[in-house]
């Protein structure tokens, strides 16, 4: 009895002792990272002064703070007003949580331009400046069905009904989210949903369906949309026919075609980008069953038909749209 | 080997089947509660917003039918019908199933229990801990107490309420070891969704086996567990805790003397998780029992590791971050009301009923050195306790003292240090005068202080709580007792409060600052037609002042009227 005592007694001094050493551990972030004084130990840096996008480079930005903080870096274009904010929690920044590929986060995308660096601190007054170079913007990966950059494309087909003050055209002003020039869809007809539309076909780019893959999970359609400030009537319709029997023509009767409603009820530019496969098939705006084959077969779409509507009560509809493009894997991120 | 005898065969009689021969027996319990409060916004300017009455109450009954088809088995379904005050013709009428179980001894051997079980294990495995009711119950809270226990089914012997099966038997032998105990159970958590939620599981079991009078050791184990293929994921969760156990003793005429404790490791987390916690515990006490003075003083000491996770043994009665729903809001800008102690005797709603996964809140107001028990994580240190009772029942005492520290600094190396004193004396003046009526008295008190000493302003903490309680009761006539309590309860100082992800990692920290205290004054009258029926009525007054910013009072009055048959 007493020798299994002094032997546990014994025993509970080593067993302890075994406690991985915790003299250099804390739980949790550092008090002083939380409500230390904030000091910025290091200024603002950049990886590179002038940067081409257009090949791939990125760029990053460096900085170090004495406390975790919410920080701020805002890259504003000093020709195109595009702007891009990278936001984040730590007290340092570095190419983990600040590269920028070159993506705008406001439209309008950026240019070949000179750009202002901002970094701001939550419930700080200090702000770091800088500036970069874009040599060339980024390039996005995919098929650009539309930029409108080089006028309407003679293979495509367009209608205009005889309403009030219709606007259909390409114009070019400081309104392009990319590039210099958008398609404005602007009209009033009291009489009939349709105030006007585009067709796209592929025959208008040399073959008889888009250059997409095969896998409607992996292709994405995406498309810039500016709403009207005041402006919530127009209604975007969007559809994909399909050429099931690969014949070089869409039957409605016997082929497939997706359709994509999009209400524009925000106000500015705004990338809309949907999978393909999550286009359902609808008819009178009501989900229906597909006519043909009843698979998304984005490598065979042969034209992509775009509706301005509005409901004929009011029948006034405004809209303009740019950069239409299909990508793979991916929504564009321009 | 033909030594071995079965001990459940020995275990039937004290289990109670059939004990009156009856096939079919009614249990259960009734209650009716009427309440009138009224509420009082402290301070300058008037509170025109706040109701300021509140009246209310129930009438329910538990009514059991145990069901003994033979010797051996035993069936049990209590359900619970409720009315509330107002309440006629069916509207506010609730019907609940309250308890359910089948219970029995399969071929003399295997005891076991399908349905509703209380359970527990050991104190770091799985254990229903009470670190927050720091107040002695005596009198008008006493009262409130049991009602609050009954409701969320906590009982004396610190068991969890779960839903499953436990079995348990036993092997007894002739030489070198006396007996050996096998326990175990299964119980279910929470069901599947069929989509992101697994069906989440909890066993365990141990044995137990005894040498001797001299020397009994345990082993033992629980974990909490995810059922794989029972939901769109492959994220499983699990907390595994298993211990030893141990009890050394020298039992004499007129001493007992030992060495006991617990000592195990954990081990949590998901399956996806890079890094899993795991961490150790242990936790020993010499131990003296001096028989004649019914003294028992045991020297302990803990060390809980800062990664130590025991879903079992961790689990908190109560949530800190609700809020109670009498008199929720208050002044004119309706502010929320923080839980008060008050609250904690008053408020049904507040309490758990099953065991948790993830690390509940605490207010460390109440309890900051132990908030999850004596299985509290990142502690470390020694305690004192020491209860005595006089033999003829004249009085008797309890005092705990505990001085721990964290182990791992929390946003700091620094660490806190807690001292933390619980004690309680119950006075019986009928049995050291000679009265024939009961005349009793209970005094308690508590005292905590947290400190962090620090060269940086912000890394300092310094909290003290305490509270004094006097209650007693006084036989004034026949079976008719004056109830009376009185609590002060206070905290002032500051901490910082872990803020954590749904991983219960920390990320953050928050300002934690106390200016509070409570006066609670309470009296009524209880006439006890016998030992588990009794009618009361009371009234009783609660002054809180809002931790130094918006000051109330709360005042009820109170019928119980309170059976179990």
């Amino acid at each position: 009895m007493k020798k299994s005592i002094i032997l546990i007694l014994t025993l509970l001094p080593v067993f302890i002792a075994c406690r991985k050493k915790e003299v250099d551990k804390i739980d949790g972030p550092s008090l002083n990272n939380v409500y230390g004084a904030f000091n910025v130990v290091s200024p603002l840096d950049k990886s590179l002064d002038s940067v081409d996008f257009s090949i791939g480079q990125t760029l990053s930005f460096s900085a170090e703070i004495s406390k975790i903080v919410d920080w701020k870096i805002k890259i504003t274009g000093q020709n195109s007003g595009a702007v891009k904010i990278i936001e984040g929690t730590s007290s340092k920044l570095d190419a983990t949580n600040t590269t920028w590929i070159g993506n705008t986060t406001e439209f309008p995308v950026f240019r070949t331009e000179i750009c202002d660096i901002q970094l701001t601190f939550n419930g700080e007054a200090d702000t770091l400046v800088s500036q970069v170079k874009i040599i060339q913007p980024k390039l996005n990966p995919g098929f650009v069905v539309a930029d409108f950059e080089t006028g309407l494309n003679p293979g495509w087909a367009s209608f205009i009904q005889s309403g009030a003050d219709m606007d259909f055209q390409i114009k070019t002003d400081n309104f392009a989210p990319q590039g210099n020039s958008y398609y404005n869809m602007a009209g009033t007809v009291d009489w009939d949903w349709l105030i006007g539309y585009l067709y796209l076909g592929a025959s208008a780019y040399g073959a008889p369906h888009f250059p997409l893959s095969d896998n409607p999970d992996n292709t994405y359609f995406n498309i810039m949309i500016y709403g009207e400030p005041g402006m919530i009537n127009t209604l975007l319709l969007f559809q994909f026919q399909e050429d099931d029997d690969n014949n070089g023509s869409f039957n409605a009767t016997s082929e497939d075609m997706y359709s994509l409603e999009i209400p524009v009820n925000w106000v500015g530019w705004k990338l809309i980008s949907v999978k393909y496969s999550d286009i359902p098939s609808l008819f009178n705006g009501q989900p229906s069953a597909p006519n043909g084959n009843g698979q998304h077969n984005s490598d065979k779409i042969q034209q992509v038909n775009i509706l301005d509507l509005a409901n004929p009560i009011s029948g006034n509809a405004k809209t303009k749209i740019d950069y239409i493009i299909f990508t793979e894997n991916a929504p564009v991120n321009p | 080997m033909k030594a071995i005898l079965i001990l459940s065969i020995t275990c039937i009689s004290f289990w109670g089947l059939s004990q009156t021969g009856k096939k079919v027996q009614f249990v259960g319990s009734a209650r009716s509660l009427l309440s009138n409060a009224s509420f009082k916004t402290q301070g300058s300017e008037e509170d025109t917003v706040t109701p300021r009455k509140s009246a209310g109450g129930y009438a329910l009954i538990d009514l059991g039918f145990k069901i003994n088809p033979n010797a051996t088995t035993e069936i049990m379904g209590m359900i619970r019908v409720k009315n509330d005050l107002g309440g006629f013709w069916g509207s506010n009428v609730a019907f609940d199933v309250r308890q359910i179980y089948v219970r029995g001894v399969a071929g003399n051997i295997l005891r076991y229990q399908i349905g509703n079980i209380d359970y527990k294990l050991t104190p770091y495995t799985f254990y229903n801990h009470n670190p927050d009711m720091l107040i002695s119950g005596r009198g008008v809270l006493k009262m409130k107490e049991d009602i609050l226990n009954y409701e969320s089914f906590y009982r004396d012997d610190n068991t969890w309420r779960q839903q499953g099966a436990a079995v348990d038997f036993g092997l007894a032998f002739p030489k070198i070891i006396k007996d050996v105990k096998f326990n175990g159970f299964i119980t279910r958590l929470n069901p599947s969704n069929l989509t992101n939620i697994f069906e989440r599981m909890y066993g365990g079991g141990n044995v137990i086996i005894t040498q001797s009078k001299f020397f009994k050791f345990g082993i033992n184990n629980a974990s909490v567990f995810d059922l794989k293929g029972t939901a769109a994921s492959v994220n499983t969760y699990k907390n595994s805790v298993s211990s030893v156990t141990y009890d050394l003793g020298l039992d004499r005429d007129k001493y007992k003397v030992g060495i006991k404790g617990e000592s195990g490791i954990s081990n949590s987390g998901f399956a996806e998780d890079t890094s899993r916690l795991e961490d150790f515990f242990a936790n020993t006490q010499l131990y003296v029992k001096l028989k004649k003075l019914n003294l028992d003083v045991t020297l302990g000491y803990m060390n809980n590791g800062a990664d130590f996770r025991s879903a079992g043994a961790q689990s908190k009665r109560i949530n800190f971050s609700q809020t109670s729903s009498f008199f929720d809001r208050y002044t004119n800008s309706q502010i929320q009301r923080s839980l008060s102690m008050y609250d904690l005797y008053n408020d049904p709603l507040l309490y758990a009923s099953s065991i948790s996964t993830g690390i509940i809140g605490y207010d460390p107001s109440i309890n900051n050195a132990l908030p999850y028990g004596i299985a509290s994580f990142n502690r470390q240190g020694i305690y004192l306790t020491a209860h005595y009772a006089d033999t003829s029942g004249k009085i008797s005492a309890n005092v705990d003292f505990y001085k721990l520290s964290e182990i791992r600094g929390q946003g700091t190396l620094n660490l806190k240090k807690f001292n933390f004193i619980n004690t309680n004396v119950r006075v019986n003046f009928n049995k050291i005068f000679g009265w024939k009526k009961d005349v009793s008295m209970d005094i308690g008190g508590n005292y905590q202080f947290t400190k962090r000493e620090s060269e940086i302003e912000f890394e300092r903490v310094s909290l003290t709580s305490g509270a004094l309680s006097f209650a007693g009761e006084i036989e004034i006539l026949d079976k008719l007792y004056l109830l009376g309590n009185v609590y002060h309860y206070e905290s002032k100082g500051n901490d910082l409060m872990p803020l954590r992800n749904a991983k219960d990692e920390i990320i953050n920290f928050t300002v934690f600052n106390a200016n509070r205290f409570e006066n609670y004054y309470a009296a009524g009258l209880k006439f006890q037609f016998s030992k588990d029926i009794y009618l009361s009525a009371f009234y009783e007054s609660n002054l809180n002042n809002g931790n130094g910013f918006s000051p109330y009072k709360l005042n009820q009055f109170m019928i119980i009227y309170n059976m179990k048959f």
